[in-house]
């Protein structure tokens, strides 16, 4: 019986038959449609799937017509970190960086961001990111946005000045837990809207809010009044981009608009990115290293089609290391990106990679 | 009330994190002259699990689990006064868990511990970023019976294949269980680095760890 080549979710090649790959794909639509309570994946998604995997070449790719904008988050790093943050260790200036994606990688849109890639600590260095970004406003033609993390975690002990619900939850202090967390909401959303008023002075075209709801549903609060204040008083663009398929609950009585946070999969986080005005989306669906891509893949794409039905505005998904069914590899390989990317664009039917 | 009835109704209390109708039913069912370690195992101890579900399914959260393990454990102490004292306050096991060095990623390592004590073991927890040698310190210094390590990125996940040395060539490996978890890890890494096993999330950790010391 042919076997074909996939990988494992942490990156490991292994050989698969059809009829494992189909068995893979049924139980990934299923887990997310379980746990989402949404659509699993359509006989005819699942046999487009089967095809995209059982393609005997090494990368995949959309027929003419049906590419999709791509971007980078961070990317202006990631040329020049080393291997320890997935870089390829190429000594260039972020400036420089940019420039390359544009020119030489064919990115629609890019990213300035700091080597911290958090709100809080670009703050005290907002004047120096303010140049950098004027500076690579000049030199480039496509749309530029600065890029960051809400990063919640900042805001509680040891870095930050409040308690850590990590250490105050498993000693019982409740109250004390959410005192903490809804100062780090008033915290963060004062901080990421000082930064970005600054660099909209400077003319940035837009604002990515990378990895929101790291921090649990204090984290998803933080931004969503974030970007309310921001589309209220700028003409950015915004991208609000998430943390995972689900936000985690460390707060769990945190609302938006009468919405509760905690809990949220893609397809409801998307409503209320919108309600507050953010122009993007970017949804993550993680990878589980333990189970195949086929799994991985068709779970990703579950849940990513059920946000794109929901959605008015554009969606961009994250793809890339352990996110939207690619493996958990310091660089993904092409074969894997290849592969959940089409799925994303010809199932999903997103609008941005 | 019959004690199936009883039992309904503990699982329930500890389900709606009501402390105050866990302990008082408690206290109804010891006036029955009814078996406390029933109560614990097939009443109180179903809640739990039921509630493992739910958190698992992402329809209740962190706090909610803390305030039902408190109920929990008001119950237990109610049910306690009539238990053998040779049965009274006993944990599962003695487990240090920790971070390992370089990665500061604490949220799941956090609901594990939490998960762990909640199911009745002793839980050491080290923190985040949490040195070699502390992990090794600890141990020894504890006598635990399970060690386990968490590893959110590819670049930190090397500390548990260190660690699985370091608790060699001190001489206590043998004696002990090690877990390892965390985004990046898989089973197969457990295998490589010769940790007795690799728990996906804080339900697979109170699974596996229940199999071996139950």
């Amino acid at each position: 019986m042919a076997k074909y080549l996939t990988r494992r979710g942490d990156g490991a090649l292994i050989e698969m038959t059809s009829e494992e790959i189909m068995s893979d794909l049924e139980a990934g639509t299923a887990d997310a449609a379980d746990k989402g309570k949404i659509a699993p994946l359509s006989k005819d998604d699942l046999d487009i799937l089967l095809d995209i995997f059982t393609n005997p070449t090494r990368f995949v790719s959309v027929e003419p017509g049906n590419e999709v904008v791509v971007t980078h988050d961070i990317g202006t790093l990631r040329v020049m970190g080393d291997q320890g943050n997935s870089g390829v260790g190429i000594p260039l200036s972020r400036v420089q960086g940019i420039q390359v994606h544009e020119r030489a990688f064919c990115a629609d849109t890019m990213e300035l961001g700091h080597i911290d890639y958090s709100f809080k600590p670009v703050k005290p260095v907002i004047a120096m990111e303010q140049q950098e970004m004027e500076n690579a406003l000049l030199v480039t033609i496509l749309p530029l946005f600065y890029g960051a993390m809400p990063n919640l975690g900042l805001y509680y002990s040891p870095d930050g000045p409040f308690g850590n619900p990590s250490d105050l939850l498993p000693a019982g202090k409740i109250q004390e837990s959410y005192e903490a967390q809804e100062g780090a909401v008033e915290h963060a959303i004062r901080d990421m809207v000082y930064v970005c008023e600054r660099l909209a002075e400077v003319g940035c075209d837009g604002i990515n809010f990378d990895t929101t709801g790291a921090a649990g549903d204090t984290d998803f609060k933080a931004t969503l009044h974030a970007v309310e204040h921001l589309k209220k008083n700028t003409d950015m663009c915004i991208e609000v981009g998430m943390a995972g398929e689900f936000v985690l609950g460390m707060h769990g009585g945190l609302e938006y608009e009468g919405q509760q946070l905690a809990g949220l999969y893609c397809h409801d986080q998307v409503k209320l990115v919108e309600q507050a005005g953010a122009d993007i989306f970017g949804p993550v669906v993680n990878t589980k290293p333990s189970k195949n891509m086929p799994w991985n893949v068709a779970r990703a794409v579950t849940f990513v089609k059920a946000c794109v039905e929901a959605s008015n505005i554009p969606i961009h998904v994250n793809m890339g290391m352990g996110v939207g069914g690619s493996p958990i590899f310091e660089t993904p390989p092409i074969d894997s990106v290849s592969r959940a990317s089409k799925a994303m664009v010809e199932i999903a039917k997103v609008d941005g990679l | 009330m019959d004690k199936a009835e009883f039992m309904e109704k503990a699982a329930q209390h500890i389900i709606d994190a009501n402390e105050q109708a866990a302990v008082k039913l408690a206290q109804e069912y010891l006036d029955e002259g009814l078996d406390p370690v029933e109560m614990i195992e097939k009443g109180l101890s179903e809640g739990i699990r039921k509630l493992g579900d739910l958190f698992d399914r992402g329809e209740v959260f962190l706090p909610h689990l803390i305030i039902a393990s408190e109920a929990m454990t008001a119950a237990v102490k109610v049910l306690e006064q009539a238990m053998p004292a040779d049965q009274v306050g006993k944990k599962l096991a003695k487990v240090v868990i920790g971070t390992v060095e370089g990665d500061v990623h604490d949220i799941g390592k956090g609901i594990v511990a939490t998960m762990l004590r909640v199911y009745g073991f002793e839980v050491i927890d080290l923190g985040r970023d949490v040195p070699i040698a502390t992990f090794v310190e600890k141990a020894k210094e504890a006598d635990a019976d399970v060690v386990g390590s968490s590893a959110l990125m590819t670049t930190t996940q090397v500390g548990q294949k260190a660690l699985e040395q370091a608790l060699k060539d001190a001489g206590i490996r043998d004696k002990l269980t090690t877990m390892v978890g965390g985004a990046a890890t898989t089973e197969h890494w457990a295998a490589k680095i010769g940790a007795t096993f690799w728990a996906e999330n804080a339900g697979d950790t109170v699974m596996k760890l229940k199999e071996i010391f139950s």
